[in-house]
């Protein structure tokens, strides 16, 4: 019964119209931060079935007539729906505050919502048509969020966010029509075996080059990561933890995956071709963040970073890559947003992004300075925060694999995230109270609600990991179960 | 009658790109979604084509010509000779690579032949792709309220 | 596949040039949609053609409708963009567009 998950997002939106016509603020609010925590039980629920009972396949009826939608649900599935749901929550929690200002929030809820159903029926389809077009429904609300305030500068954003999407998002079909012309399905199990069965091997691996640029520039992996910075700068708050924390990892890497990996297998090329983007997007990531001096900026160019280790992990092959990778999509989500966001109440309460001009605010602000502080030492993976184990295991994935001048490059760049993130620390927080700052407050209840909860996530499933990677990330990474035994064989284990 | 009706197509593309008038380009892109339709007429796909000429053709065309109307202006972008000159040579360039590169490697395509299609169109579609419906439908919410939110009134403007 | 297809595939190749050339070279902003049509167009070739290959050229009719809605979508958004642009700079120069670092 997986259904609720597109269901109600979508449903909810369409009369948000409506309900904004009655209550400016309350009814908006409580209904969809109530979708918000449904959603996220209901996800709980759909991860235990699918530890107990294993992938499900729900197939649609209406009035005794069998309807041909069909939703999927397996491990790697359950994990993104928990992942959405709960930074969806969290966002929907900090936009009760913030968005007080930008007027129109029924609206704003209405696109939330949509690009919420998108991504949810991005990770539930089977068809690869399907997949494409909830992708779309996601990246179209996007484009409004980002341009929420009609600003010039996050008008350009968005724009150039628009433009490049749009030619990833012609690759991509591209590839999907070749790939139908070689198989004659759009089924994911059934394009599989007509790709192993055909002989068409360089046809198949331009449509895998066309799916990696395609999808990699929805993930902002290098060289395709022009928009991130300014996309996820100028945006709302809330809307850069949601696209940075969830949409870069639902479009690109969950659909990089689900396609290539089910589609094309771990044949040789894939592999290396994705360590090399990934450790190349490490690099670039962690140098070019340490030169900004704008909050949001820096945040940005470290999303690329770390989506490069997951691509990295990714890219490894082997059962302990897969996983790691998985568990550090997880963990930077609940990470990344919760600096995202802290660094909104940053903006509200001084007005400014500029690190210079901020200093010694943990006076003032002591719930945001702690719940940064934890963000941090969580993504630059300092134990026993999350961060910490998931890098670990993609750095004992590498070595495993016997890539050891990766796993160096890899560590080395673990200490570059853990400096840049100190140098935001210590400008933003520590130090001596700069003047101009004596009459701010901390940031008002919703907002701080919502980051304690991402912080205390980081926490708990930094401590209780065992049971997390059980539970939550083992079925997911077992999907890819036979992919996995082909490496291993090329490997020699 | 079918390489015509493509060359047509490419024609019409290239002066909609060139032309420096966006009243012009907006025209000629119109008919290249004309040339498009009858080519998807000719490969039997009636219902794409007469989508392709109310939509495209249609309603996108209007879309063009409302923008245009809103934003024109007396002076307008200079135009870029270099780049003009230089697109012959590209474009000729692209010609023969990838004539090479094609002949090369597609004509010994095997490819599946995929289970035989039953039924006419609309069973096809509301039964056969009943999920994309829904994504439809998503992608029409979406694109109204980014319209909505885009041109809502604000209080106080700066 | 036949060489009908190849060809139909070859002047997709064709117009995705020209589209991305429009992309890359022109300096007005309504010009840089006019780039994504074409991309569109060469996206609805190569679905039909692709369905006229295989038999199943209902099945590509739907993709190519679905497509279409897309297409309305995304230019209509796009433009309403363009617009609130116009009204802060008072221009359509793709200058406009370099304003953030990047």
């Amino acid at each position: 019964m997986s259904i609720p998950f597109i269901a109600v997002p979508l449903i909810l939106a369409s009369i948000m119209p409506l309900i904004g016509k009655i209550s400016k603020r309350f009814l908006p609010d409580l209904l969809t931060n109530t979708a918000f925590l449904f959603l996220l039980l209901y996800s709980v629920f759909a991860g235990r079935q699918t530890l107990l009972n294993g992938a499900d396949v729900w197939k649609a009826w209406w009035f005794g007539e069998a309807l041909n939608i069909t939703l999927v649900l397996d491990g790697f599935s359950a994990l993104m729906l928990l992942t959405i749901s709960l930074i969806g929550l969290s966002v929907a929690l900090y936009s009760i505050n913030y968005m007080e200002h930008y007027e129109a929030k029924a609206n704003f809820y209405a696109l939330l919502l949509i690009m919420i159903a998108g991504m949810n029926g991005l990770v539930l389809s089977n068809d690869v048509f399907t997949l494409y077009l909830f992708l779309e429904v996601a990246a179209i609300a996007s484009y409004g969020l980002i341009a929420f305030g009609l600003q010039r500068d996050q008008l350009e954003a968005s724009l150039k966010y628009l433009l490049l999407s749009s030619v990833a998002t012609a690759f991509i079909l591209l590839s999907i029509a070749i790939v139908f012309g070689l198989t004659g399905s759009l089924q994911l199990d059934k394009i599989a075996e007509g790709i192993s069965a055909s002989n068409g091997l360089p046809v198949a691996g331009f449509c895998m080059a066309l799916f990696i640029m395609g999808f990699g520039l929805k993930a902002a992996i290098v060289p395709f990561h022009a928009w991130l910075p300014d996309a996820h700068s100028s945006a709302p708050a809330p809307i850069s933890a949601m696209l940075s924390g969830v949409l870069i990892k639902v479009s690109g890497i969950y659909a990089l995956t689900r396609v290539c990996f089910t589609i094309f297998g771990m044949q040789g090329g894939l592999g290396q071709v994705l360590m090399l983007l990934g450790i190349v997007s490490i690099l670039i990531g962690a140098i070019q963040a340490l030169g900004q001096n704008d909050i949001k900026r820096m945040l940005a160019f470290s999303s690329i970073s770390q989506i490069g280790y997951i691509i990295l992990g990714l890219g490894v092959g082997t059962p302990l890559g897969i996983l790691g990778a998985m568990f550090h999509l997880f963990n930077h989500a609940i990470a990344k947003g919760l600096l995202f966001l802290n660094s909104g109440a940053l903006e509200q309460a001084t007005g400014t992004r500029e690190l210079d001009r901020m200093g010694g605010l943990a006076r003032k602000m002591p719930i945001t300075a702690g719940t940064s502080v934890v963000g941090s030492l969580a993504i630059a993976g300092v134990p026993p925060l999350n961060g910490f184990w998931s890098k670990l295991l993609i750095l004992l994935a590498l070595v495993e694999a016997k890539y050891y001048g990766l796993a160096l490059i890899a560590a080395l760049a673990g200490i570059l995230t853990l400096w840049y993130y100190l140098i935001i620390q210590r400008r933003a927080f520590f130090g001596k109270l700069n003047e101009t700052w004596n009459h701010i407050t901390e940031a008002p209840f919703w907002m701080s609600f919502s980051v304690l909860l991402l912080a205390t996530a980081c926490v708990l499933i930094g401590l209780l990991f065992p049971a997390v990677i059980l539970d939550w990330i083992k079925p997911a990474a077992d999907t890819f179960a036979a992919g996995i035994s082909q490496t291993i064989g090329l490997l020699g284990f | 009658m079918h390489i015509f009706l493509l060359l047509g197509l490419v024609l019409c593309s290239i002066l909609a790109v060139f032309f420096s008038d966006l009243l012009k380009a907006a025209i000629s892109l119109a008919g290249a979604s004309v040339f498009l339709a009858l080519v998807l007429f000719e490969m039997g796909a009636t219902y794409a084509g007469v989508f392709e000429i109310s939509v495209v053709a249609g309603l996108i065309t209007v879309l063009f010509i409302a923008t245009i109307s809103l934003t024109e202006k007396k002076e307008d972008a200079k135009h870029n000779k270099r780049m003009r000159l230089l697109f012959p040579l590209v474009f000729i360039g692209f010609i023969l690579i990838d004539v090479l590169v094609m002949s090369q490697y597609l004509v010994k395509l095997s490819s599946l032949a995929g289970p035989a299609e039953t039924g006419v169109f609309g069973q096809v579609f509301w039964g056969g792709r009943t999920f994309d419906l829904v994504a439809q439908i998503a992608i029409i919410l979406a694109g109204v309220f980014c319209v909505l939110a885009l041109f809502r009134k604000r209080s106080g403007d700066e | 596949m036949s060489d009908f297809w190849t060809v139909n595939i070859f002047f997709v190749g064709l117009l995705f040039l020209i589209g991305l050339y429009c992309l890359l070279a022109m300096k007005s902003l309504i010009k840089l949609l006019i780039g994504l049509e074409l991309l569109a167009k060469g996206i609805m070739l190569a679905l039909i053609a692709t369905g006229f290959e295989k038999n199943t050229i209902l099945t590509a009719q739907s993709l190519a409708i679905s497509f279409i809605v897309v297409e309305v979508s995304v230019l209509a958004t796009a433009m309403a963009m363009i617009i609130n642009m116009y009204r802060h700079t008072k221009s359509l120069d793709i200058k406009n567009l370099t304003n953030l670092k990047g």
